[in-house]
């Protein structure tokens, strides 16, 4: 009950903060892997990293378009920043679930190994230069079992 | 000029709430019958009670079984699945709820008009934490938006960060504009104008940043302030 209340009184007495602050930003990247205990992609490990759904180059009017009445891949990738953003401000079992789930789900299980980890980089501003930090690294997945 | 605009009803308002609703609803439902099962099956039923309150035969079952499977979803999702947008839909839909469940005319008047007090105060607050922050009266947020959140839907977008003076024109449109809002309620022609500046800037958000679900479900809350203007100021 007191968890109902505290999802729902955001929407019922809103704070309209919309874009007051813009701070660092989390991308999700993901890493396929041959075997489980695969070292190149553990905490230090910095090869074979992707960015899950990276925005395309340009968008055609049409699809800017279309994308107004349908875009549900979009909206999964803003919901998985929020999650993101979450499992940074206080880790739970859900937003690391959620995210697993959604890049094991969007991936070919054919084009590449039946492991993989995703971690979450910050990319903020310093001076005039963007700059990126990785921040969260995964345990390693099975795509079989998922 | 205000006498030759036509009256809206507070019937006719709650009616077109509900349509605008069920229909964002249905465009947000939609869009998760991809997902897996479990989250699918919740969007579903959604879709049944959209198309019921589409219908007007039953609004009130048909809003309490959205209010009710809303607080289902959210904890599914831990939260809102899109942020502000999925919280204005929770705010209309409980606001339309209690107008149809509330005990007399009076409280149901006072359902809708909190409606279009926080469709108010949505821009008006927006404007004030922008304004009082110093990056934002330099453009300088508005261009870390562009350059490097997770909002600009392609890379070509993100350009708009290298051009200055276009971005602080923008910022401080967009800031004087929300700021500004809550004036065009004192004649009817100044709030269609307003409405249709604010319909654009959630066209300009849904473009460049992929808020679809914010620009139709803010436009499911414009019947109540036509509603409340009439009702308050005239």
């Amino acid at each position: 009950m007191l968890k109902s209340l505290a999802l729902i009184a955001p929407a019922l007495i809103p704070s309209w903060r919309f874009f007051d602050r813009i701070t660092a930003s989390p991308r999700i990247e993901f890493a396929r892997m041959a075997q489980e205990d695969d070292p190149a992609t553990g905490a230090t490990g910095a090869t074979g990293w992707r960015e899950f759904r990276p925005r395309p180059q340009s968008l055609s009017p049409a699809a800017l378009l279309r994308r107004l009445f349908w875009n549900p891949a979009w909206n999964e990738t803003l919901f998985l920043t929020s999650c993101a953003e979450r499992l940074l401000e206080k880790p739970t079992a859900h937003s690391i679930d959620e995210i697993s789930a959604r890049i094991a789900g969007g991936l070919d299980p054919r084009a590449g190994g039946p492991f993989f980890r995703f971690r979450l980089v910050l990319v903020s501003r310093e001076g005039e230069a963007l700059q990126k930090e990785v921040v969260y690294v995964s345990s390693p997945y099975s795509m079989t079992e998922r | 000029m205000i006498a030759s605009l036509p009256v809206l009803s507070f019937d006719t308002a709650q009616r077109v709430t509900e349509i605008l609703l069920a229909l964002a609803f249905l465009q947000q439902s939609l869009e998760h019958l991809r997902a897996a099962a479990k989250e699918r099956n919740l969007f579903v039923l959604r879709i049944a009670l959209c198309i019921l309150l589409l219908t007007g035969m039953a609004s009130l079952w048909a809003t309490a079984g959205l209010a009710l499977l809303s607080l289902v979803i959210l904890h599914r999702f831990q939260g809102p699945y899109n942020g502000g947008s999925d919280r204005m839909g929770l705010l209309i839909l409980f606001c339309l709820c209690l107008s149809h469940a509330a005990p007399n005319q009076t409280w149901r008047e006072v359902a809708l008009g909190y409606l279009a007090l926080q469709l108010t105060l949505s821009y008006l607050i927006s404007g004030w934490v922008k304004i009082v922050n110093p990056d934002w009266r330099s453009g300088r947020a508005l261009r870390d938006v562009f350059a490097f959140s997770a909002y600009p839907v392609c890379e070509d977008f993100r350009s708009i960060a290298r051009h200055p003076r276009l971005v602080f024109a923008g910022s401080w449109t967009v800031m004087l504009f929300e700021l500004v809002f809550p004036v065009t309620l004192l004649h009817p022609a100044a709030l269609i104008a307003g409405l249709s500046i604010a319909a654009l800037f959630h066209l300009a958000n849904a473009i460049l940043f992929g808020l679809n679900r914010f620009f139709w479900v803010w436009l499911a809350a414009y019947p109540s302030i036509f509603w409340f203007q009439q009702r308050v100021f005239f």
